[in-house]
């Protein structure tokens, strides 16, 4: 920054003009440049999501800059705040300091931030291109609200009575508090999104028929056929498929269920089914059954630990073989153990053991349902995303499908080639990487960490955070605030190296020449 | 720490200034205008400021600049002083600056002189070790065991960096206190705390020199840094040349002197017997600071 000085105000006895003439700039051989660098937290991010950025903006409780921030690839924090496993965390730097961000409890603060906050009005219609979006779940919502943010008509549409796909009808009240999602949903609605529900494409409406009406289509309908075991008894009453339970329960409707209760598989889908079985009124016992290990379990262990901690039994290497039945009702499964080694799963009939139970829920996975596929006449170009094109996934999988897609379907109406994208090779900035000594000094200087304001223990790995620690340390005045952030001013710069040196975040390199 | 509050209106350093890169000296004049305001008339005797202050018509700093011959420092601010207050300008804080020849070797009668009549006005020592301006001579500064040109390879630098806190401790000023560039915090607010007081104020700034210690210029706020972890700067301050106190302390353990000696070309070649000598030397005047402190009353 350099002072504004008029002439009358140089009265000295040594000289009365500015030294900035002297452009110092030409002393240099060495010239720091930002260069930011991936940070673990984004590498892991299954959405790409720019972490330290909105960090930074939650840091100073600038909330809309956050928000603004974070909707370039996540626009509805809110829910991956309670959904998302959170990969993030798993490479958080801070890790080897202490803890790990909470990455997820900054989401919700954000998206219940604009969730409180948000006008709610119809976005301007400035591009033509009407977008039929099919599926209302985390991919269809994504594309639909990035398409809408451009200004591009999108309908929905929904064969549930209710929107939201996964987030409505799979995942339990208890991990995902209704109000957020319908907020969500209206918010969507009152920005001019179109939402058709109890309307099943295919059946309803022939798909061929969107082609014909809308410019586009978008089709997510998720993986939601149940894959089955083969085994005896599956087809009987009183053996549940998970999705079909969870989604009776979500929806508030009645489920028959006769205590005790047992859910086979071990992924989320079986977690879940246990815990919401748990919760059910005259259902004291229920067990989890898993076939391999539990270090194997595709579910996350924080659910599995909750499971435990509620009271669900968990039972790994344990093969179901048949569930007695008398077509009515069930009585009991006959289990084999069973392990994994190199070949694969090894069945063990000597070390069978039975299991009486009243209700069976059968989790093992769900498939895509490619029929919606045959009724189609050869259109020129399918935008397909989300669980539908990558099988059972995640969440964050699933908006960023929906976000890629946006851009793919914006491309097309323009006329232009679709967006190449390329995922990241750089290698995250490591621990030992970052200049700590330089980050917990300045902190010891100002204010002590508060450790009840998450953000402000994330180190900002590898992206400039606007801490100012350059332009404090510069000797030379070489660094410029401009607009809150920091710019080097190469007239002035001789190079020196502090701000390389310094930047605790490594945001900064220092190449050969001027 | 938000870019607003980082700012400040009253930063008077220009750039295009004529120091060398990385230079501590700059630095430290950077925060001290950063703390004190626009309103200081600055004496400046023979230094490496001298220079970078700026060729006339050209001046690095929006204040008024009075040079002085190198042993008159401390009279040449008690004239400013007292002739600002014959014009009515009791406001305007004036400060000295000096070197540490300026300080410790050649203008210490005329130091010790306006400390002993409690002068109004704040002293500023930047030290870089070393005679460095006119090409790198051992002053009293100038640690044990350092190379300098004058004291070259196989000499070096013989007996204590004198110690001239305990100097200007025993002047009994108002105010005296040590800064150092890598806790910029630290020195303002030492710089702010001094400005609110009358008489005499000394602050002893530790200010490395990348030419002249021999160190990359890149380094200057890392072993800025290691001299108050390691011990051998302390960050501390002393009012009525009574009442010790530490305002900065090193987390944990002190870091073995050698982290700190290891990176600069002036300790190179520097014998295991020297450096545990000078680790000796560091280790017993913590102790000893560590006595005044804990044996003095805090005053009010
Ligand atoms: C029980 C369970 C819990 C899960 N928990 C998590 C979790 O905590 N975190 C996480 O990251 N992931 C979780 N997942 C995975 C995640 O929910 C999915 O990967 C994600 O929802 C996929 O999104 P999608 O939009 O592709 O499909 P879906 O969310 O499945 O949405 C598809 C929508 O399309 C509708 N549809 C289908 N066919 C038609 C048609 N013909 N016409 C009109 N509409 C149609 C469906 O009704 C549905 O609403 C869970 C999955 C399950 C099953
Ligand atoms: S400290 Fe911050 S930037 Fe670094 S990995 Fe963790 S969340 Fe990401
Ligand atoms: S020191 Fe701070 S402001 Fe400067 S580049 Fe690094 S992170 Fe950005």
């Amino acid at each position: 920054m350099l002072p504004e000085v008029t002439k009358d105000e140089l009265l000295y006895s040594h000289g009365n003009e500015p030294s900035t003439v002297n452009k110092t700039g030409e002393w240099r051989f060495l010239t720091p440049k930002r260069s930011e660098k991936l940070s673990p937290c984004r590498h892991g991010c299954l959405l790409n999501g720019e972490i330290p950025v909105w960090m930074e903006a939650v840091k100073q409780e600038r909330w809309d800059e956050a928000w603004q921030t974070m909707s370039r690839y996540n626009p509805f924090p809110a829910l991956t705040g309670y959904t998302c496993f959170h990969p993030c965390t798993e490479e958080c730097n801070r890790g080897q300091l202490d803890q790990v961000i909470d990455i997820p409890a900054l989401e919700r603060t954000v998206g219940q931030w604009r969730l409180d906050n948000y006008r709610s009005e119809a976005r301007p219609q400035k591009n033509k291109g009407r977008v039929a979006v099919v599926g209302s779940g985390p991919a269809g919502m994504s594309c639909a609200y990035y398409l809408n943010e451009d200004g591009y008509a999108v309908t929905v549409f929904e064969r549930e009575k209710v929107a939201g796909g996964m987030f409505a009808l799979g995942i339990p009240e208890y991990r995902l508090p209704r109000r957020v999602l319908k907020r969500e949903l209206s918010l969507l609605e009152d920005r001019g999104i179109k939402f058709t529900t109890g309307c099943s494409i295919g059946s309803d409406i022939p798909l061929a028929e969107l082609y014909a009406d809308f410019d586009q289509v978008f089709l997510s309908t998720g993986a939601w056929k149940p894959r089955l075991s083969g085994i005896k008894g599956e087809e009987s009453r009183g053996v549940w498929n998970a999705l079909e339970f969870l989604s009776r329960i979500n929806k508030g409707e009645q489920v028959e269920v006769t205590d005790p209760v047992i859910v086979i598989g071990g992924g989320n889908a079986a977690v879940d089914s246990a815990r919401s079985a748990l919760r059910l009124k005259g259902v004291n016992h229920v067990s989890l059954i898993y076939r391999r290990s539990r270090a194997e379990m595709p579910a996350g262990q924080v659910e599995v630990e909750a499971a435990e901690h509620e009271g669900v039994e968990l039972i790994c290497n344990a093969l179901p073989r048949e569930i007695n039945t008398d077509g009515q009702s069930v009585s009991g499964i006959i289990f084999d153990h069973c392990k994994t080694n190199r070949e694969g799963l090894v069945v063990d009939r000597s070390r069978s053991f039975h299991k009486s139970c009243g209700t069976v829920i059968m989790a093992l996975g769900q498939e895509v349902d490619y029929s919606l596929f045959d009724t189609l006449e050869k259109p020129a170009v399918i935008f397909a995303g989300g669980d539908l094109i990558s099988g059972p996934a995640t969440v964050p999988e699933a908006i960023n499908a929906g976000r890629i897609a946006a851009m793919a379907i914006k491309a097309r109406i323009k006329g232009l080639p679709a967006p190449m994208l390329f995922k990241s090779e750089q290698i995250p900035v490591g621990f030992e990487e970052l200049n700590l000594e330089a980050k917990l000094n300045l902190q010891l200087q100002n204010k002590q960490e508060n450790p009840s304001d998450e953000a402000s223990r994330c180190l900002g790995c590898g992206t400039c955070n606007s801490c100012g620690i350059c332009y404090l340390f510069c000797p030379d005045m070489a660094v410029d605030p401009v607009d809150g952030r920091f710019e080097l001013n190469m007239d002035y710069c001789k190079g020196c190296g502090i701000c390389f040196k310094e930047c605790p975040s490594r945001a900064l390199v220092m190449e050969g020449g001027r | 720490m938000r870019i607003e509050e980082m700012k400040r209106e009253s930063e008077m350093l220009y750039a295009g200034h004529n120091a060398c890169p990385g230079c501590g000296a700059a630095l430290s004049v950077r925060f001290l205008t950063r703390a004190l305001g626009s309103n200081i008339a600055l004496v400046l005797t023979a230094s490496c400021w001298s220079i970078i202050a700026g060729m006339p018509p050209l001046t690095a700093l929006k204040c008024p600049i009075l040079h002085c011959p190198f042993p008159s420092a401390g009279s040449v601010g008690s004239g400013v002083r007292r002739g600002l207050d014959a014009k009515g300008k009791h406001d305007t804080t004036v400060v000295v600056l000096a070197g540490d020849g300026g300080t410790f070797d050649i203008g210490l009668q005329a130091l010790s002189g306006a400390a002993q009549r409690n002068e109004d006005y704040i002293f500023v020592c930047y030290d870089n070790e070393a005679y460095m301006n006119t090409g790198m001579q051992t002053s009293s500064a100038t640690p044990f065991g350092a190379r300098t040109n004058t004291a070259p390879y196989p000499l070096f630098k013989e007996g204590q960096k004198k110690d001239i806190m305990q100097i200007m401790a025993a002047h009994s000023i108002p105010y005296a206190a040590t800064a150092t560039v890598a806790f910029p915090e630290d020195l303002e607010n030492k710089l702010k705390k001094a400005q609110e007081i009358k008489g005499f104020r000394f602050i002893h700034i530790l200010s490395p020199c990348p030419p002249g210690w021999g160190t990359e210029s890149g380094d200057t706020i890392h072993l800025s840094r290691l001299a108050v972890s390691t011990g051998f700067f302390p960050l501390y301050e002393i009012i009525n040349g009574v009442s010790w106190k530490m305002t900065c302390m090193p987390e944990g353990k002190r870091v073995p002197l050698k982290e700190y000696l290891m990176g600069q070309r002036r300790f190179k070649q520097m014998e295991d017997i020297r450096i545990d000598a000078l680790q000796e030397e560091v280790d017993h005047d913590w102790e000893m600071l560590m006595e005044k402190i804990g044996s003095s009353q805090p005053l009010k």
